[in-house]
């Protein structure tokens, strides 16, 4: 065999590459195919499960067959049901997705946007357009609208990322501790400034933050549909074009610019498609946590840490498991719900402990 | 076709890593560069690389790398790290092929296996990375390097290889083995510049070489001409007798304990 | 309870992702005639007050007087109202204290075309008379209504005189919402408690709004002539010994006097058709020494 073939002639090496290990990509593929399959199983459950009677199945053939349904229907499913699916489908994507581009960013698979404080900006900036939104000259408030709240948590998510990522990496070296230890000083940091937002907001406000920061999918709209479809789809969208990037990035930020990845580029693009995922998740069900570290733990250990299929496979298990955790917290306890930001704890605090504990080495100090 | 670099300057805080050091690389060529520990010769090479701020000029091909983009880089030179840390559990193939991606032959994937092949690890494809021993992990990335400049030449342009003491925590063996592979490549058509420690493997393989000295360069040449007792010493401030390696016509360094 | 409704959520997921092969329909169940879901503590006591209660089918978690209401499906929070859960107990008409929400859900029960009412909810002896009379108005029952908001003006004229009477002035009252951990959480303007301690001829000592916490030093420059708390069971109550023993409340007239006066929460803050009592037993407490 030619050791370096000069160009165009022999070409090298007779193993084959299934031979050599490939089967994660095959796996990774299939994958695809069956999360996808299971988010569709989730979304027909999600849109047949509720309080009510109201039953998918006669909605669907009263629509097939042009039949009127009644209003209790037609609000149940069009109204409730549905576009607390859709947002269900978003936000869990957009969750598990900024949980992979910020693993990848950080390159360690404990950076969660909810652990670390992003999520905490990005309430923070909520909170502030809520209680001062008021303060706004009118020109300016009506001018931005509905879009107040999700811009403003876009732009805390962001700020509080990027301090985050100057104080735990230094030249190109992120630190486990650091980030851990800076991500608790942000968060705390910034949960003070919104306990300060809570102390000065009058009742009327303190109403609003009150839901709002329960952490769940109750409020969905198509309104707020509308804001966060296009802002998580774009972060994924984004997040999948940087895959290839974030591989070379977990060689070390060195060896990925000697790759061809424009590492300065990558980073900044990276930082804002999270903000943009974690920004407009929190804006539209308040702080839903653990999604972002347990989806990408346990695609990495079924299919492999290959960024690619991963930004996929992500978006499509955060979305399935949102909508079982949704699922779970409004039948519970029908006719009330139990905020899922619990349920989503529930699954999720056990998974990051035994993330700790199997990967004890790398977090000590 | 040469790698040139000119005046090149390093400083870190008020400390003079690099006193404009001139470098120029053959194509064709084994250039070695050599040194004390502190000599700035790790720094040189992450210079030339780009990878740090330096004063002076560097041109690869005739074209100052400054002026390239990262990803036209990597279609040109491959870098291999003194170390390089790996983040996710990714298997040994999905490493090389990592590199595959990065260069310029991603239509040809046969190039993973044939590039684990040639560092001697065709079997380890389905290994995960980490649990490979320190030395079979630096083949694993001598393997990723290779398959990102898999051909020495595109179309008659010459493409390089930069390695950073690329046999540290080798056995002998695995010494020579990598040694070979450049050598090899140079003779392909393609460039070569090592950071090495290990003078002897220079006297072998290397076609011409640097000594560096607290920042400076102290002497440059074929190894014939660069390794003289007179010059060694005074580099290294050790005493050592050089002599002719018994298998062939290369220097061949004995260091011996001052006399006391 | 939790493991059937497991067994329902198993159930309607498997439906669901049957529905493709599933062949029959289910049916409806048909709509009541009168079902009335009551929000707010107040609004539910008042239609116990106006004996209305057979229409209830479901109450919100504030809501847990009298006892029997605890009997009725809970459809959550007032201000976390999940909207597929409220439509769930078929409901014709939603009773709900101001404040209800939040608004999406608002929005979704206003397009399902549930008939609404929003009782508006003042802490003035007024604003209670208004509230029965909205209940009684949605409910179709104004002539209970009205004696009810009689009756309950009566008590507020009764005990108006009462503090009329006195010729000692109002007395300088703080209501302390908790003092969990020794952070104390006292009452400003535009709550609950300013509006029953107005009505008792009591005056409040804080003039910032809402809930707040405050030191122990604004305890002690803010002189509260009593302390008025709400009666709690188990280990969140607090007694007169342990509140005078904290820092700030020890050098306080209330403390002198050993001055504490401790009432059901819901009697205390509810706004409903027991408030008169509530005036009546503060008035006397206030004002009798």
């Amino acid at each position: 065999m030619a050791d370096f073939a000069p160009s165009g002639e022999a070409r090298p090496g007779a193993v084959s590459a299934a031979a050599l290990g490939d089967d994660r990509l095959q796996r990774a593929r299939l994958a695809h195919l069956g999360l996808a399959s299971a988010l569709s199983i989730m979304f027909i459950a999600s849109l047949s499960v509720g309080a009510t009677d109201v039953s998918l199945w006669t909605v669907a053939s009263k629509v097939l067959s042009g039949e009127q349904l009644t209003l209790l229907e037609h609000t149940v499913f069009f109204d409730i049901r549905l576009p607390r699916t859709a947002l269900g489908v978003v936000v869990g994507a957009g969750l598990a997705v900024s949980g992979v581009l910020m693993q990848g960013l950080f390159r360690n698979p404990l950076a969660d946007p909810g652990l670390v404080g992003v999520s905490a900006g990005a309430t923070f900036g909520a909170v502030a357009a809520i209680v001062l939104g008021g303060m706004l000259p009118v020109a300016v408030s009506t001018w931005v609208g509905a879009a107040l709240i999700p811009t403003a948590a876009f732009v805390g998510a962001w700020v509080s990322m990027t301090v985050l990522y100057r104080v735990a990496t230094r030249n190109g070296r992120t630190s486990v501790a650091t980030m851990l230890l800076g991500g608790i000083a942000i968060g705390a940091l910034v949960m003070a400034a919104v306990g300060m937002m809570v102390y000065v907001a009058d009742d009327l406000q303190l109403r609003e933050l009150t839901f709002w920061q329960l952490g769940s999918l109750t409020g969905a709209s198509w309104p707020k549909l509308v804001f966060a479809m296009p802002a998580i789809l774009i972060a994924c969208g984004v997040g999948y074009y940087l895959a290839h990037g974030l591989n070379g990035l977990s060689l070390g930020e060195a060896t990925a610019g000697h790759m061809g990845v424009n590492v300065q580029a990558l980073k900044r693009v990276t930082i804002l498609a999270t903000a943009a995922a974690t920004g407009a998740a929190v804006a539209v069900s308040g702080g839903i946590g653990f999604v972002g570290i347990v989806v990408p733990h346990l695609l990495r250990l079924a299919t492999g840490p290959d960024h690619r299929p991963l930004l996929l496979n992500a978006a499509l298990l955060g979305g399935a498991l949102l909508l079982g955790a949704d699922m779970i917290a409004r039948v519970i306890v029908a006719p009330a719900e139990l905020p899922i930001g619990i349920i989503t704890a529930l699954l999720g605090a056990p998974v990051f402990l035994w993330i700790l504990l199997r990967n004890r080495a790398i977090v000590d100090l | 076709m040469t790698l040139h670099a000119e005046g090149i300057s390093v400083v870190l805080g008020d400390k003079v890593i690099l006193d404009a050091v001139d470098l120029i690389a053959p194509v064709g060529q084994v250039t070695a560069v050599c040194g004390p520990n502190g000599s700035g010769k790790s720094t040189l090479l992450r210079a030339v690389t780009g990878d740090i701020a330096h004063g002076g000029r560097v041109t690869l091909n005739g074209q100052d790398i400054t002026a390239l983009p990262p990803w036209v880089l990597s279609g040109t030179r491959g870098v291999l790290a003194q170390h390089t840390s790996l983040a996710f559990p990714f298997k040994v193939f999905e490493v090389v092929r990592m590199g595959l991606t990065a260069g310029t032959a991603a239509t040809e994937p046969e190039i993973v296996p044939a590039a684990l092949s040639r560092v001697g690890l065709g079997n380890y494809g389905d290994r995960f990375y980490h649990d490979l021993s320190g030395g079979e992990a630096q083949r694993v990335q001598l393997a990723r390097v290779l398959a990102q400049i898999w051909y020495a030449t595109d179309a008659g342009t010459p493409r390089w290889l930069f390695l950073d003491e690329p046999v540290a925590s080798l056995d002998i063996a695995h010494q020579l083995a990598v040694m070979e592979i450049a050598r090899s490549y140079a003779k392909q058509g393609g460039g070569v510049v090592a950071v090495m420690h290990d003078l002897n493997l220079t006297a072998m393989f290397a076609d011409h070489m640097m000594l560096l000295k607290e920042g400076r360069v102290q002497a440059a040449g074929t190894p014939r001409d660069v390794m003289t007792d007179d010059i060694l010493r005074t580099t290294y401030d050790c005493p050592v007798r050089v002599g002719v390696a018994p298998a062939g016509e290369v220097p061949w360094v004995l260091p011996h304990a001052a006399a006391s | 309870m939790t493991f059937v409704r497991t067994k329902r959520l198993a159930k309607t997921v498997l439906t669901g992702a049957a529905f493709i092969l599933a062949l029959a329909p289910f049916s409806l169940p048909a709509w009541a005639e009168d079902r009335v879901v009551a929000i707010g503590s107040s609004v539910t006591e008042i239609v116990y007050a106006l004996g209305q209660e057979g229409r209830l089918v479901a109450r919100d978690s504030t809501s847990t007087f009298p006892a029997a209401v605890e009997k009725l499906p809970d459809v959550g929070y007032m201000r976390a109202l999940a909207p597929e859960g409220v439509l769930s107990v078929n409901p014709t008409l939603i009773l709900a204290e101001e404040g209800a929400g939040p608004p999406e859900t608002l929005s979704v029960l206003e397009n399902a075309s549930v008939r609404f009412v929003e009782v508006p909810d003042k802490y003035t002896a007024e604003g209670i008379v208004n509230k029965i009379i909205a209940v009684g108005d949605a409910l179709e029952v104004p002539e209970e209504a009205a004696d009810l908001a009689g009756k309950v003006a009566a008590d507020m004229a009764a005990a108006a005189k009462v503090v009329a009477d006195k010729s000692d002035g109002p007395p300088r009252v703080m209501f302390v919402l908790s003092t969990a951990g020794g952070r104390v959480m006292a009452a400003g303007t535009n709550t609950a408690a300013e509006g029953i301690i107005a009505l008792a001829g009591g005056k409040n000592v804080f003039e910032f709004e809402g809930y707040k916490p405050v030191t122990a030093e604004a305890v002690t420059a803010s002189q509260p002539d009593i302390v008025l708390m709400m009666e709690r069971a188990g280990s969140h109550s607090t007694d007169a010994q342990t509140l005078f023993a904290m820092p700030g409340f020890a050098p306080t007239p209330a403390a002198a006097d050993a001055r504490l006066v401790k009432l059901n929460p819901l009697l205390l803050l509810g706004f409903g058709p027991r408030t008169g009592e509530a005036v009546r037993y503060l008035a006397d407490a206030f004002h009798g020494g």
